[in-house]
């Protein structure tokens, strides 16, 4: 009957094994957590807080860390002013509630998720094409072009798919800016790579032959 | 499974209420295939329900759809398999049934107003009562307490009928990995400004749902189902689950480090996300030489007499087994590593991946429990599958398998285009969806998803009629 | 080139343990593992005893 002592067909040991893993993998994982609540609080150097709005962002090449990272630099208005923090966080608070609200999600990814049937919002309020969209919708300002479009994304069709209008109200497209302009100051560790780094060779007819 | 509702051969309520669960889930699996199909068309005309039903719309009803009926079903099956484990009925069965209305009720409710509300204004009062726009938990606040509610019930009956009754190992794996699904969606519960924060905790939910607890669930329905199936033997099948259960959660667990790769969380979930979900697929390997085996030493031990006792069951089983290394595993491989992840991430990969591995791992095993369902209600000793039963399986995969591989072309061309030679942005998006490969994927996406969708018309007529046929041919 | 100087935004444990080839996640597996093995032996010596 030796065939029967074999630890390897011992219930008991796998079901030791098991409990011993799944319970020790939890404890990692939550000694993890603290350590990534620590470091993504709103206000660090991650996650910054909501008067980042008040800071031009760009978004560079960091040779130290091998990809992109976001540059919080000077000072600028933000839709003609400087906000308190208290504002900035009100800001920030209805932009986030207003874009689920409005189920951004269900067509854009944000930090990477969500659906794609849109583009991914993470680094938009970096995005080239305001520049464009500023004559477009008649706005001096990329944060008034953004928020003009928001509120009536079927008149300034530049595809074949449109945004539907979404009853987004002006103070709402505002906070939503905030929202979006918070979040391309967000650490990404990268995300997304070379962000919009072909876009003049495309406006160029997509070749560098010219 | 329809003519049963009053009069069947069930001998537990428990059971009859598992059936109960098993008609709402395979109605909103439709309503599932039917959202799908017309997010599946607005990517081919974008005008189609423009403004009226847009994409948003469809989308999310498609997979709150497909979360909500999975949900159903596997409650089912737990209540379906209580009995045949504990060898007593469920304690608390009056309070389960009306559990089971208060929850359909309530499930309407939430579907209604996403189909006619749709969206509000960008207040609390939005997130509360329409909805809370966060992608799979989407349901409003007031719906996830009733939800709450209403596990904490089927979790009170799981739980007491565990305890009064007999306690074998698949019953104890059940009741401890409910605990943990249960608990789980408490994490996805709360506002808050911090869209880091956010998507760390939600992610608590999706992942550690689906790539941990609803894989040992699934673990748990195969030991029982090859119990009652094939007679396999029970030692063997516990030995097996918790050699599951161990590689699972081993994996699974702090596998859920790839999804804090780009969203502001720190960089040693790189490594930790890389190597602990990379090991993820190897379990499912385990799960399918699993099932093969069992089944190859089942058949012919007992002399003439076939050793499979629910032909349509099995199917679905050894599919289920096959589509969760391939679907979950395989897919999931594919762009688990940071170093493609960050061109994958975001991309119709992701989609291509959802969909092999939400059929293969979890749609297949709970249709097999339907037909076990079935079984029981018409009292057959053994079913055979008819050419209905035959036309689902083959439809539906060949269905889901084509729409995978249609969005999986997709999504290496979004990847290479609007990511790699782009950089993402709005133009390179769109540059990238309107390239002709995007399109044709996108056509054969809708022709599968067509197919998939005959195969689940065939999949209902066969569970209505399959118990009364193989009763009259026994 | 095999240990990288230190690059994290913020200073961590694991984020010290992370500084090399796959130094983190070996670590974890290998604790992980290692008590399965005294597990084993113990299951072992108690089968032993049995016969």
């Amino acid at each position: 009957m030796a065939k029967s002592h074999s630890v390897w067909t011992s219930i008991r040991f796998w079901r030791q094994s098991a409990a011993w893993v799944t319970g020790f993998a939890v404890v990692l994982l939550i000694l993890l957590t603290f350590d990534t609540m620590r470091q993504i609080k709103m206000g660090g150097k991650r996650v910054p807080s909501p008067s980042v709005i008040n800071n031009h962002i760009d978004y560079k090449y960091s040779k130290k860390r091998g990809h992109e990272v976001p540059v919080i630099g000077d000072k600028e208005p933000f839709f003609g002013k400087q906000w308190s923090d208290e504002e900035a966080a009100a800001l920030l608070h209805k932009g986030k509630l207003t874009s689920q609200a409005k189920n951004c999600m269900n067509c854009h990814t944000l930090l990477g998720n969500g659906a794609y049937y849109a583009p991914d919002l993470t680094k938009a309020w970096l995005d080239p094409k305001w520049k464009q969209m500023m004559p477009m919708v008649g706005a001096k300002t990329k944060e008034e072009a953004i928020a003009k479009f928001l509120q009536h994304p079927e008149m300034y069709p530049t595809h074949e798919r449109r945004m539907p209008n979404l009853k987004i109200t002006p103070d709402e497209a505002k906070a939503l800016v905030a929202f979006l302009k918070h979040m391309s100051a967000i650490d990404t560790n990268g995300f997304p790579r070379g962000f919009s780094k072909g876009v003049k060779e495309f406006e160029a007819g997509g070749t560098y032959a010219h | 499974m329809l003519t049963s509702i009053k009069n069947n051969n069930l001998q537990f309520e428990s059971q009859k209420l598992g059936l109960m669960y098993f008609r709402v889930a395979l109605i909103l699996f439709g309503a599932q295939l039917l959202m799908g199909l017309i997010a599946a068309i607005q990517f081919m005309y974008p005008e189609f329900l423009y403004g009226l039903f847009d994409f948003s719309v469809a989308r999310m009803v498609h997979i709150n759809a497909l979360v909500v009926w999975m949900l159903y079903a596997m409650i089912g099956a737990v209540y379906y398999m209580l009995p045949d484990e504990t060898g007593i009925e469920a304690v608390g069965i009056g309070l389960g049934k009306l559990a089971f209305w208060v929850l359909t009720a309530a499930v309407t409710v939430v579907v209604l107003v996403y189909i006619f509300i749709q969206i509000g204004p960008g207040k609390e009062s939005t997130i509360w009562f329409i909805n809370e726009g966060r992608e799979y938990i989407e349901a409003p606040r007031w719906a996830d307490i009733g939800i709450v509610v209403v596990v904490l019930i089927f979790y009170y009956n799981v739980f007491f009928t565990f305890m009064k009754g007999k306690k074998t190992g698949v019953m104890t794996v059940m009741v401890a990995n409910l605990l943990a699904l249960a608990g789980l969606y408490l994490a996805g519960m709360f506002f808050t400004d911090n869209i880091s924060m956010d998507q760390y905790w939600w992610w608590w939910v999706i992942h550690l749902w689906v790539e941990a607890t609803w894989e040992v669930f699934v673990g748990t329905l195969a030991a029982y189902a090859l119990i009652k199936i094939i007679d396999a033997k029970r030692e063997i099948v516990e030995m097996w689950l918790w050699i599951e259960v161990l590689m699972l959660f081993g994996s699974g667990i702090l596998g859920l480090g790839h999804h804090y790769f780009w969203i502001g969380t720190p960089e040693y979930w790189w490594e930790i996300g890389a190597l602990f979900s990379a090991l993820e697929p190897v379990p499912l390997v385990a799960m399918f030489v699993h099932v093969l085996y069992d089944w190859g030493k089942e058949q012919g031990a007992h002399g003439d007499r076939p050793a499979i006792k629910n032909g349509p069951a099995m199917a679905w089983i050894v599919t289920n087994a096959f589509g969760n290394f391939l679907g979950a595993g395989i897919w999931g491989f594919f762009h688990t590593l940071p170093q493609v992840n960050i061109y994958t991430h975001g991309t119709q990969f992701t989609a291509a991946h959802g969909h092999l591995a939400f059929f293969g791992a979890y749609a297949t095993i709970l249709i097999g429990m339907m037909y076990l369902g079935v079984q029981g209600a018409y009292g057959v000793e053994r079913m055979k599958a008819t050419f209905k039963s035959k036309m689902a399986i083959f439809l539906i995969t060949f269905g889901v398998l084509g729409m995978t591989v249609a969005l999986t072309i997709a999504g290496y061309e979004q990847v290479l285009v609007e990511r790699a030679e782009l950089g993402g942005g709005w133009d390179a998006f769109f540059t990238a969806q309107a390239l002709p490969w995007m399109k044709q994927a996108m056509t054969w996406r809708t022709i599968m998803g067509v197919v998939t969708f005959i195969g689940f018309v065939y999949l209902v007529l066969d569970l209505l009629t399959i118990g009364k046929e193989s009763q009259k041919n026994s | 080139m095999l240990f990288e100087p230190f690059t994290d935004v913020y200073p961590s444990f694991w984020g010290w343990l992370n500084q090399g080839p796959l130094t983190l996640t070996l670590f974890l597996h290998t604790v992980i593992v290692l008590p399965m093995f005294w597990l084993y032996f113990k299951e072992k010596k108690r089968l032993e005893q049995e016969k």
